[in-house]
This record gives structure tokens, sequence and C-alpha cells, in this order.
């Protein structure tokens, strides 16, 4: 009895009485049917595809309470918990999946070059092949518009701010020495060897409440998360050599490599205009090691350590003798961070980066010794509410300790210091109002123990797409930073500096083409003064500066219309005045020309197995003093031109022979003046021109790459 | 007793009918992929692969179709999206089947579409990762025909953007098809296609 009436039981379940027709209709927002969707009951074979107007019918033999689902590509997947007898006439609504291709992006401000981001101007690989780069991965960005050329100095100028003004982070974390230690009139390059980062994000104004401490622009470099292969790396050129080796295991790698660089021999065959006592050298090593948890999240470790030393004598029209400078810089920087996937869509990000970093500094018979420490720590929390909503929030601490003991014979030693600690929280909201609508709001408050200050920079952007290629995008932000060390030396008695961005930008992408034009202007309140020639022990310092920067960016970049040829131009048109340093009034300063004009081009020789690249900088006359006049920074020097000039030959798939030049045409460049501290007998203060070292840089290197698979090569390194 | 039984008895039926579902929906797929409507191909494959869970081969197929029919199309933006969506289809299937050789070459294929579509921009990104797919695949099976054939035309072409001979690869093809004669497999519906590609890749050994 028991088992028939099991068997009655199981039959019933089993044989599910006939077969229940499900029907309906897939459209979009607009009630626009959507063919193709796959509509299903999930867990079952039971489903169908959506037709040309959008309807589907499908029978089932289930019963009770189904997951009824609906996916698209593109769109939102749709599900719809119901008992299949009532799953009749349905009207499915697809949302568009804000994360999918062809939405809006929030980039006013910002470009990105990488694979993943879906406003990549550039590729990484751009970067690091443009003529006159030479491997800095920090020069190459001096091609976009937004910069100033200033190839004296070899930093980034944006918008009307100093090289100071810009931050420079490493998987979210601080760098706080990103360039090599240098002087006056010798243009430094970044730290860092350009084949461990896969995707860069330079902010010339805009940038996210993550990031603070900065007036003008972050650059942000994101390292490798897994590299391709095992390989060896090796470097030969003519003013150093290197190498380079990467292991692999399952869940993670390993990478390392160092270089030397000697620049004797080189500037033994090459005059110089300044006379080198001791040539620069240098020895650099870095490490990489990464490792990937069985839940995804990703654990990053670099560690870099840096040698230089060089000594000089700089022309001066002070002293006929000049001005003998020395310097032994050792740099040591650690940065850990870890990314990964928590419970209910929330994402971590957190890491540690610190620095050492130590200067032994001769100019004349002073001697300088400072030593600085710095230390950044980093938690970010997101939670994904939906596709639409995300919530990010965070907490940063800033430790900086500097110490410095300077010797002047026959007048004393003076000892300084300081700790400059600071704490920041900051929250984001991301809300995307459909495919075309974007917001990001953002709050970010800080905490300076120095200089006893608190501050709130509010943050928001908004963009919205014209149409499927174009796009418009708003930016406003209020920034805040500290003096730098040259000031809190003396001081720590100021206030932050402040600079507000009000951004406009409109992007054109089409298939290899890409326009982009963003108009700025950008304010900037209590600039640090003081009433010396340079910050010292006694200058009276005061917040009392300020000025603008307004202006107009625009990027040209086209891929397809002329085979194996890709070229980018940019233009930057810049209006800017400042009262900050030592001057009497509101003036353009010398690192700021009014038009600034980058032509980049590579062409591929397939026949020559050859990759030629071509620069052309152009700047309009750069802005200088001259005491004989009564007018302050009313003087303009000549125009600065430049060619660059470079080729890399594939011997083969792994070796590669490269050849570069800077300024090709010998143009001959002038980038201020230096007047003498008093006139002569006639009433007049003599002046000497501040030209680059040498007008034309030389660089000749074979590149060979190991590995097991035989294609990689280091033409990205180039 | 008897009630286990005849319980024991349901369920086993149970089994065999979905087996045989699974059986009907695949045929019928590769039917509706045959029969060039590749997005209804797409949607069965996806419907089994969520059916069936802990089977890679509905996704894999998912992914495989998604990745022929790209090279078909012109149209940039739907090519990213076909591609983007296999990627996802084979990370769920490398989540039911581990180091599987097949999933390697299906995801070599998916980068060289990428490579095939935009070669300025995925060329140098991705080239090293597809050598080291068919590398590693090849490490796991040295017998399995579509690694070797697939490899053999990857190299063919790299040969030929460097101006090398690529007939230096021809015997690998050779190799690939006395392979493929050999090829056996107890699971339904394991991939054994490739074959009828031979002939094509050997066009640059004439």
């Amino acid at each position: 009895m028991k088992s028939k009436l099991t068997i009655a039981l199981l039959l019933l379940v089993y044989n599910l009485s006939g077969q229940i027709n499900i029907t309906g209709k897939v459209t979009d927002k607009k009630g626009i049917p959507i063919i193709g969707a796959n509509v299903y009951l999930e867990g079952t074979y039971d489903g169908s595809s959506s037709d040309e107007t959008g309807s589907f019918s499908f029978t089932t033999s289930e019963t009770g309470q189904q997951n009824f689902i609906v996916s698209f590509l593109s769109f939102e997947t749709y599900t719809l918990n119901k008992d299949v007898s009532e799953m009749k006439n349905l009207n499915v609504i697809l949302k568009e999946d804000v994360n999918s291709l062809g939405s809006v992006v929030l980039n006013a401000g910002s470009f990105s070059a990488g694979d993943n981001s879906k406003a990549s101007v550039l590729t990484p690989l751009d970067i690091v092949t443009t003529a006159g780069s030479a491997g800095d991965y920090i020069a190459a960005l001096q091609t976009l518009p937004g910069t100033s050329n200033a190839s004296e100095d070899g930093r980034l100028f944006v918008r009307g701010g100093d090289a100071n003004e810009t931050n420079i982070y490493i998987d979210g974390l601080r760098v706080f020495q990103p360039f090599l230690a240098t002087t006056n009139n010798i243009p430094t390059r970044g730290r860092f060897s350009p084949f461990l980062f896969k995707g860069t994000n330079f902010s010339t104004g805009g940038y996210s409440a993550e990031f603070g401490d900065a007036l003008s622009s972050v650059l942000q470099l994101n390292t490798i998360d897994e590299p391709d292969q095992e390989k060896t790396d090796l470097q030969f050129i003519n003013v150093g050599l290197g190498g380079g080796n990467t292991q692999k295991w399952d869940n993670s790698s390993l990478s390392v490599n160092a270089f030397y660089i000697n620049l004797k021999p080189y500037q033994g065959l090459i005059e110089q205009r300044v006379k080198w006592i001791t040539p620069y050298e240098s020895l650099s090593g870095e490490t990489v090691y990464r490792h990937k948890f069985s839940n995804d999240g990703l654990l990053k470790v670099y560690g870099g350590l840096n040698y230089a030393n060089f000594e000089l004598i700089q022309d001066d029209i002070n002293t006929t003798e000049g001005v003998n400078f020395g310097l032994k810089n050792r740099n040591l920087y650690l940065n850990a961070s870890y990314k990964g996937n928590l419970k209910n869509d929330w994402d971590i990000a957190t890491g540690a980066s610190f620095a050492n970093d130590e200067n032994d500094i001769k100019i004349d018979d002073t001697t300088v010794d400072d030593t600085e420490n710095s230390f950044h720590f980093k938690l970010k929390l997101r939670k994904r509410f939906s596709n639409q909503f995300k919530l990010s929030f965070g907490a940063e601490q800033f430790l900086n300790t500097f110490s410095e003991k300077a010797e002047i014979p026959s007048i004393d030693t003076f000892n300084t210091t300081y700790d400059n600690h600071s704490t920041a929280v900051f929250t984001e909201a991301n809300i995307f109002f459909s495919k075309k609508l974007a917001l990001q709001v953002g709050v970010r408050g800080v905490h300076n123990t120095l200089l006893n200050y608190s501050k709130i920079s509010p943050r928001t952007s908004l963009a919205y797409k014209t149409t499927s290629k174009s796009q418009i995008s708003l930016a406003y932000g209020d920034f805040y930073q500290a003096p730098q060390q040259d000031v809190l030396k003396y001081n720590s008695m100021l206030e932050p500096e402040k600079s507000s961005h009000y951004i406009l930008n409109y992007l054109y992408q089409d298939n290899g083409r890409t326009f982009r034009a963003e108009g700025y202007y950008k304010s900037y309140k209590s600039l640090i003064k003081f009433d010396t020639e340079i910050p010292e022990f006694g200058s009276n310092f005061n917040n009392n500066g300020d000025g603008y920067a307004a202006g107009l960016d625009i990027f040209w970049r086209d891929n397809k219309s002329i085979k194996n040829l890709e070229y980018w131009a940019s233009y930057s048109y810049l209006d800017t005045e400042r009262d900050y340093k030592n001057y009497p009034n509101r003036a353009t300063p010398n690192f700021a020309a009014k038009h600034n004009l980058s032509l980049v081009t590579k062409y591929w020789i397939k026949d020559w197995k050859s990759l030629i690249s071509t620069t052309y900088n152009f700047s309009s006359g750069r802005p200088y003093n001259d005491p004989n006049e009564s007018v302050f920074q009313n003087q303009k020097t000549r125009t600065f031109n430049a060619v660059n000039f470079s080729w890399a030959y594939l011997i083969s798939q792994q070796k590669i022979l490269y050849f570069s030049v800077s300024n090709a045409l010998d143009f001959n460049n002038v980038f201020n003046y230096q007047y003498s501290n008093t006139p002569d007998a006639n009433g007049n203060f003599s002046r000497r021109a501040i030209r680059p070292n040498a007008d034309q840089f030389f660089i000749l290197g074979f590149f060979w790459t190991i590995s097991d698979n035989k294609t990689d090569n280091q033409l990205d390194n180039l | 007793m008897k009630t286990v039984l005849i319980i024991l008895s349901f369920l086993t039926a149970t089994t065999i009918n979905a087996q045989a579902a699974y059986e009907k929906g695949m045929t019928k797929a590769f039917e509706l992929w045959e029969t060039k409507t590749p997005d209804e191909a797409i949607n069965l494959f996806e419907r089994i692969a969520k059916a069936e869970k802990e089977n890679w081969l509905p996704f894999y197929y998912a992914a495989q179709v998604h990745i022929v029919t790209t090279f078909g199309i012109k149209d940039a933006e739907e090519i990213e999206l076909r591609l983007k969506k296999a990627q996802n289809f084979l990370n769920e299937a490398k989540t039911f089947s581990k180091n599987n050789a097949e999933i390697m070459i299906m995801e070599a294929m998916l980068n060289t579409a990428y490579v095939a579509y935009n070669p300025s921009v995925y060329g140098p990104a991705l080239s090293a990762k597809v050598e080291e797919l068919y590398q590693k695949a090849k490490a796991l099976q040295p017998k399995n025909p579509r690694a070797i054939l697939y490899h053999a035309e990857w190299k063919m072409g790299s040969a030929k953007f460097w101006g090398k001979d690529p007939k230096a690869f021809c015997p690998e093809i050779e190799k690939a098809i006395l392979y493929f004669e050999k090829e056996t497999h107890d699971t339904p519906f394991y991939p054994k296609w490739g074959k009828n590609q031979v002939k094509r890749v050997q066009q640059s050994c004439q």
C-alpha cells in the first residue's frame, strides 16, 4: 500500500500533467523589440530565442515557482520568479548594461592608456615608442595637450602649474620621489622602467576625490598583473647597460631588473655646455613580486633602489669661475598593494608605500645632507549596489619626516627638521542614469598636523553621450596642496595652496580616429610668497599669492587614414598669470608658453622591419624677466623647435637595433636668461642665455629578449 | 526496501532522461550553428550550460560560436562585445575544468581574433599570450591535433610577417593530420573539430 502511494506521488511529480506554454515579448526601454534574446527557465533546458518582433514562446513541463531568465549582449540579465502557470504574455523590458561597451565615460580632464579603458586615446605601446622619450615613461606624456614643454626640466608642467603640482601614483599608492635627482637645467627622467606598467591614467585636472595634495595633475601608473611569459631582457646602449628576468609559477611571478648608466664615455665624445667633473652615473635595481590568491585577490610588491652621483661646474653670470655642484642620491622605494573582491559586491583595494631618500649635496664649499622618509597607507572599499550605483570610500595616512644639516664654512651649521603628517578620508558615488548619462560626486577631507589645517574639497563630474561616437563631459573640483619641502624647512605656520578646476570636454571616437577638445579655467588661491630670492632662513612667508590659468587643449589621433602610419597631434593654448614666490605682481611664469604643439608620427616599414618615429615639438616664446626693463617678466625668448627622430630596426623577432637623436635639425633653443645681480658701469644688467647642455642627444642601443616562445621583444620599451 | 528500489529506479530514469535531454540539446545546438543561426546556437548552448552546471562543454561551444562569428563581421563594437562575452564563457568553462588544453586552444583563438581585427592595438599586447597558451596546451596534450594545427598556423602568420619561410611549419601540419586520424574520445561532444581546416592552412605549403 505504502509503495503504491509512493509510486503515485512520484508519477504525479514526474509526469507533470502536460506542458505549459510560456509566452511574451522582449523590448528595450523605448519599446523597440530585441531580437535574439535568450529566454529560458533557469536550471532547465526549456527556452527559446526572441524572434524578429521580440516575441517568444516555448513549452515547459516544469511546475510551481521558477526563475524565468532573459539575457542578451550589452543588456542586463532579467530575472522573474513566478509560478510557471502565470508566465503568459510576459512583457520583458531589458535595461541597458551601463558597464558594456558604448557607454558614456567619465573622462573630463584625463587621458587613459591601456587595453581595458573605454576612453583610451593611447595604447601603452604608444607611450614608449614616441621619439624623444628615450624610454622615459614621463617624456612621452609631454606630447599630450595640457602639458608645457620644459625640456630643461623633464618633469610634468600641467596647465600653468609648476612641476610640484603633479603627483604620481603606482597602483594607487603615492610615489614620493618619482624623478631622478638632478640640478638646474639638467633634465631629469622617471625612476621607473617602462616595462613594469600596463596602463596609465594621466589627469590634467578634475580628478577623483581619491587623490589629494596636488593642485594641477595626477598621474596613475598601474603595474602588470600577470606577465605573459618567462623571459630575459638585455639592453646595451651607448650610455649604459641593463638586464632583467621574469619568472612565472602557477599563481605568482617575479620580475627583477637592473640598469647602470654612465655618461662619461658619451660626454667625452659630444661637447657639453657645462663642465662635468664627475659625469652622471647611476645604478638602479627593481623587483616586482605578484601573487594571485584562490579568491582572485591580487597582491603586488614592488621594491626599487637607486644610487646616483654627479658633479659639475655650472656657468653663472655672477661668478666667472661658475658654481661647483655635486650630488649623491640614494633612493629606496617600496610599494605593496592588494586588490580583491569581498562578499556581497564589495571590493577592497589597500596598500602601503614607503620611501627613503638621502642626498649629499655640495655647492662650492657648502655641504648639505638631507634625509626624507615618507609613508603612505590607503584603504579603499567599494560597494556595488547595482550596475547603476556604486559607492566607494576610503582613508589615507601620510607620514613624512625630513631632516637636513647644512654646513656653510665661515658662517655656521644649520639643522632643520620637520614632521609633515596628514590624514585624509574620501567618498565617491558613481551613478549611471542610463547608458548615456553618468555622474560622479565625491568629497575629500584632509587634516595636516604640521600646519594644523583641515580642508574639505568637493569633486564632481558629469558625462553625457551625444551620439554613438561622441560625448561631452564636465568636471569641477577643489584641490589643496601643502607647501613644498623648500618652504616647510623654514616655516610651518602656512595654509595650503588651493586651486579650483572647471572643465568642459568633448570627445569623438570613431574606429581608429579620436578627436578631443577640452576647455578649462583654473583659479589659484593662497599661493605662497616670500621676500627673498629663494626660500631661506629668515624669509618672510605668507599665503597672499593667487593666479589663474585658462586654456584650450586639442588632441587628434588617426590610425586609419594612411596605412602603417599612426600619428597624433596636440595643441595647447594657455593663458596664465600668477603672483607667487617673490613675484612683485601677477605675471606669467617662465615655464608657461602660450602655445604648445606636438606632432608624433610612427611609421612601420615592413620591408625594412623598421619602426620610424618622429616627434616635432613647438612652443611659442617663454616669458622671462629683464631687470633692465621696468615691467616684471615682460620679455619673451625665441620660439622653441625640436624634431626628435628614432629608428628601431628588428634584426630578428627578438633582437632590436635602436637609434635615436633629439633635436635632429639642430635648432638653437633658449629656455630663459640669467641676469647679473648688479648692473655694470653703464647701469645695464648683463645676461647669460640658459640653453640645453648639448643641443642634441644621441642614443644607440641593442636590445635582446630571450624567451622560450621567441616572440616577445622590447619594442614596447623603446 | 521495495520503496527504495522504486525510488532508485525512478531516479535513474530521471538521470537517463536528463542525459537524453543533454544530448538532444547539444545536437540541436550544433544543427542551429550549421544552419547559419549562430545566435540561436549560442543561446541554446548557454541554456544547456546553465542547466547542466559543472559541465565545461556547452560554455566552451558558446564561446567558440561567438569567436568564429567575429571572423565574418566588420563592426568593431559587435566584435568587441562578442569576444568579451566569449571570454566570460571560457572563464566559466575554466571553473569546471582546470588545466584543460582544449579551453586553452580556444582562448588562444579568442586572442587571435582580437589581433586579427585590430593588429596595431592588440598585436603587441596579445601575441606573447597566444603563443604561451598554445605552448601550455601542447605541454598538457602533446598529441592534440588542434593545438598543433593552429599553433602552426599562428607561427606561419608571424613567419610571413618577419619575412621568413612559413613552410618551415608544414611538417607540423602533417603531424596534426596524423593525430586527427587517431583522435578518439569517450565523452560525448568532446571537441574534435579542425580537420576540415587542414587544407586551408596547408595553402601556405604549396
